[in-house]
């Protein structure tokens, strides 16, 4: 078996999308006493490890598997050149910490946090297989009551997400998927963090903009009740950020609000 | 002092780091490295074997980590067959090197005249005995925990072989100076991770 298939093997699997799982794992592991004394090297015993997520695009039965994994290797290419501008940018995402592109998989910084899903009202419920243990203990007071442990209010939390938006669209990389499942809070530094770049890609297009917006407003919607509010606070935050670039995508988010609602008018 | 990593899953590879400060002998031991290539018969072996080790000069690593993505990234090359130098040791210098230049790579990131700290790194199969004291034997210096590694790192060398200086997330942290290490920590880490990919 590969190394890589060996370390999934090893790896708690935290949730299994259509196009990948998802895993948290650690890239090495402590000796065993017997090791230890081999070594002589005082390798402190209180060592911790880091865990890492893995992000494993399994192979799709339906596809020829040379094509399959020339795709899956552009797929890591991408998410990790769109992980790497952001990091440049100064938007807060995770670290990339291993790439094996021949096996699909992905290797980034674990974020010891929640989801901005878990953290607001609504979005409680089953999310990944780990809060099935935790499922009791799911409901709206408790994204309240987790948002309040953090000490950071919800408009400071959407304050937060408006800010690392905008920071990502001036550096001309879109989302594809921003959805309150996408961010997550950090624990540690309280940094709001982008995850899942999966679908991100490089454009200075307004239209490209005000759609990843769009998106992240029937995300909201869908998802916490009564979001207006919340939402706004998100846009007002990416505005005053955005400085006069905010008038043209301003312009084109209501285009897009406007088709959404005839597209489903017409059903 | 020395450190020591587990990987079961490269069939059980264990690999030992070690970092000296106050290193008097760089020179001595760059013509030791070039000259072992030369030597013929058992005698060559012998030379080959003892220093069988990746030296790198601890100025352009920003870390612990950076080091052990480094040794990873190579690692899985290794067992891919797909090293784009020789051995294992000069494929931790290539991947630590954001250019696909071997030569560059070994200048920059390996030991030079001018080398007063040094990392050493033996990749093996298994625990060898006196790894340590076989660092020790070629290198004249005291070794030292990686806790002193922050006063070597030459950050506006790491920052102009990488570019960083115009990145706006260095502009942003202008004068905080831990913030700035942090995030140029970050970006070389992960740029070494993902090199396969976009080499
Ligand atoms: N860096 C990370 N650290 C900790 N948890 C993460 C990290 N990235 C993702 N997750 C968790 O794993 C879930 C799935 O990861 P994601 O990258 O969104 O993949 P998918 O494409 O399957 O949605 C996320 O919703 C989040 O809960
Ligand atoms: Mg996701």
């Amino acid at each position: 078996m590969s190394p890589t298939q060996q370390l999934l093997q090893n790896a708690d699997l935290i949730s299994q999308g259509a196009e990948a799982k998802v895993y948290k794992a650690y890239l090495r592991q402590l000796p065993t006493s017997g090791q230890a004394r081999n070594a002589a090297s005082d390798s402190p015993d209180h060592e911790v490890l880091e865990p890492v997520l893995l992000k494993y695009r399994f192979h799709k039965q339906y596809r020829h598997p040379s094509l399959d994994t020339s795709l899956t290797r552009q797929r890591i290419a991408g998410e990790s050149r769109a992980l790497m501008r952001c990091m440049k940018s100064g938007v807060n995402v995770p670290g990339i910490r291993m790439v094996d592109a021949n096996e699909g998989v992905l290797g980034i910084e674990w974020i010891e946090g929640k989801s901005v899903r878990q953290l607001l009202p609504g979005g409680a419920e089953l999310e990944d297989i780990n809060e099935l243990e935790e499922m009791d203990e799911v409901d709206d007071t408790d994204a309240t009551d987790a948002l309040a442990e953090y000490g950071v209010s919800r408009d400071a939390l959407m304050d937060m997400i408006g800010v690392e938006i905008a920071k990502m669209h001036s550096s001309d990389v879109i989302h594809g998927d921003l959805t309150t499942s996408n961010m997550m809070l950090k624990k540690k530094t309280r940094d709001l963090v982008l995850i899942d770049f999966g679908l991100a890609y490089y454009s200075t297009l307004v239209e490209d903009k005000a759609v990843d917006l769009y998106v992240l407003e029937r995300a909201f919607a869908s998802t916490h009740p009564d979001s207006e509010p919340l939402f706004s606070g998100v846009l007002a935050a990416y505005e005053k950020r955005t400085g006069k670039n905010w008038v043209p995508i301003k312009r084109r988010l209501d285009d897009v609000r406007l088709r959404g609602r005839k597209r489903s008018m017409v059903g | 002092m020395m450190e020591t990593y587990y990987y079961s899953q490269f069939n059980h590879a264990v690999v030992h780091v070690a970092l000296f400060d106050d290193v008097t002998n760089s020179t001595a031991i760059r013509s030791r490295i070039i000259q072992a290539a030369r030597i013929l018969g058992v005698d060559g072996d012998t030379e080959r074997e003892a220093i069988n080790f990746a030296f790198i000069d601890a100025r352009l690593i920003s870390s612990l980590l950076h080091l052990q993505t480094a040794i990873y990234q190579a690692l899985l090359s290794e067992a891919q067959g797909q090293l784009r130098t020789k051995t294992i040791h000069s494929e931790i210098l290539w991947a630590l090197n954001p250019t696909n230049n071997i030569t560059e790579a070994i200048r920059r990131y390996g030991v030079s005249d001018a080398s007063t700290t040094l990392i050493v790194i033996r990749v093996d199969v298994s625990n060898i005995l006196d790894v340590q004291r076989r660092m020790c034997d070629i290198v004249q210096g005291s070794m030292v925990t990686f806790e002193a590694l922050k006063q070597m790192t030459d950050w506006s060398t790491i920052k102009k072989h990488y570019k960083l200086d115009a990145e706006p997330a260095l502009k942003e942290v202008q004068g905080k100076q831990d913030r700035e290490r942090a995030i140029v920590n970050n970006i070389i880490v992960s740029s070494v991770a993902m090199k396969n990919v976009v080499a």
